[in-house]
C-alpha cells in the first residue's frame, strides 16, 4: 500500500495502447487492460488507429521507435510509453502486461 | 531517352526509345501513343477490386487449399477480421491487414494487403501453432 501511495505522488508516465477495432488480439487484451486499470490504478490511454487518422498519425510518428521492436511493423495491439520509449506488442499474458506497465513508473 | 507508350486499342504499355510498330497483344499497327510516367505509374499500380465477402472467402479458401495452412476454423474471429479487411478497403483503398497500421508509403503498405506473405513472419515461421499476423490463416493441424 505504501508503495502505491508513493507512486501516486510521482509524475506518472503516459501509457498508450494502440489498438484496432477489428483486431482479435486487441479484443483479447481489452479485459486485461480493464483489470490492470482497476487493480493497479494505472491509466492506459486506448487509441484506435484504423478508424481515427489522428491516432494513426500519432502511432506513425513513433514508427522509428516502435517498428524495430515489433518485427518491423506497426502492429496492434502495441503498448507504448513515450517517456521511456518502452514498447510491448502483441497478445501477451496479463502478468507480462502488468510487469511492463508498472515498470514504466 | 526511354519513354512510356500505350496502345490506345488494348492498353498495353511499352517502355522504350520508340514504340513498337505492331502491338504484340492486339496486333494493331501504329497504335502506340506517348504517355507520361505518371500515367504509366497509375495504370500499372494494383487497383481495388469489388469483391463480396463470399467471393473473398472463396478466394482465400482456394489460396489455402493445397497449402500447409488453412483459414482459421474460429468463425467469429474470421467474421471480425473480414469486418476489418472490408472496412479498410472502403476507407483506405485496399484490403489492409486489420492488425497492422499502414505506413502511408504505398509500396511498403502493399505488404499489408491480405493475404500477406506471412510464411516468413515470426508469428508463423517455424511455429507449430503458427498463424499469420492477424490470425486469419493458421497452420493445419497434423
Amino acid at each position: 500500500m505504501l508503495v502505491r501511495a508513493v507512486r501516486k505522488e510521482e509524475k506518472v508516465s503516459r501509457l498508450i495502447m494502440f489498438h484496432a477495432r477489428e483486431c482479435p488480439h486487441c479484443k483479447v487484451m481489452m479485459p486485461h487492460v480493464d483489470r490492470l486499470e482497476k487493480e493497479e490504478k494505472v491509466k492506459i490511454e486506448r487509441l484506435e488507429v484504423w478508424h481515427d487518422e489522428k491516432n494513426a498519425d500519432l502511432m506513425r510518428s513513433y514508427r522509428p521507435v516502435i517498428a524495430p521492436k515489433c518485427g518491423g511493423q506497426l502492429r496492434t495491439p502495441t503498448f507504448f510509453c513515450p517517456e521511456t520509449n518502452d514498447v510491448l506488442c502483441g497478445e501477451v499474458p496479463y502478468e507480462k502486461l502488468k510487469d511492463w506497465a508498472l515498470k514504466q513508473g | 531517352m526511354k519513354r512510356y507508350w500505350r496502345c490506345f486499342v488494348c492498353g498495353d504499355i511499352h517502355f522504350g526509345v520508340k514504340p513498337p510498330e505492331i502491338c504484340p497483344t492486339c496486333l494493331v499497327r501504329n497504335a502506340y501513343v506517348e504517355i507520361s510516367s505518371d500515367e504509366a505509374d497509375r495504370t500499372t499500380r494494383p487497383s481495388r477490386t469489388t469483391m463480396t465477402r463470399q467471393e473473398f472467402r472463396a478466394a482465400i479458401e482456394k489460396f489455402a487449399e493445397k497449402n500447409e495452412f488453412e483459414v482459421n476454423p474460429d468463425a467469429s474471429k474470421v467474421d471480425m477480421l473480414f469486418d476489418g479487411i472490408f472496412a479498410n478497403e472502403q476507407n483506405h483503398g485496399f484490403k489492409y491487414c486489420p492488425c497492422r497500421l499502414r505506413t502511408k508509403d504505398f509500396s511498403e503498405d502493399l505488404k499489408l494487403v491480405c493475404p500477406c506473405n506471412f510464411l516468413i513472419h515470426e508469428t508463423y515461421k517455424g511455429k507449430e501453432d503458427g498463424e499469420c499476423w492477424c490470425g486469419l490463416f493458421v497452420r493445419r493441424k497434423k
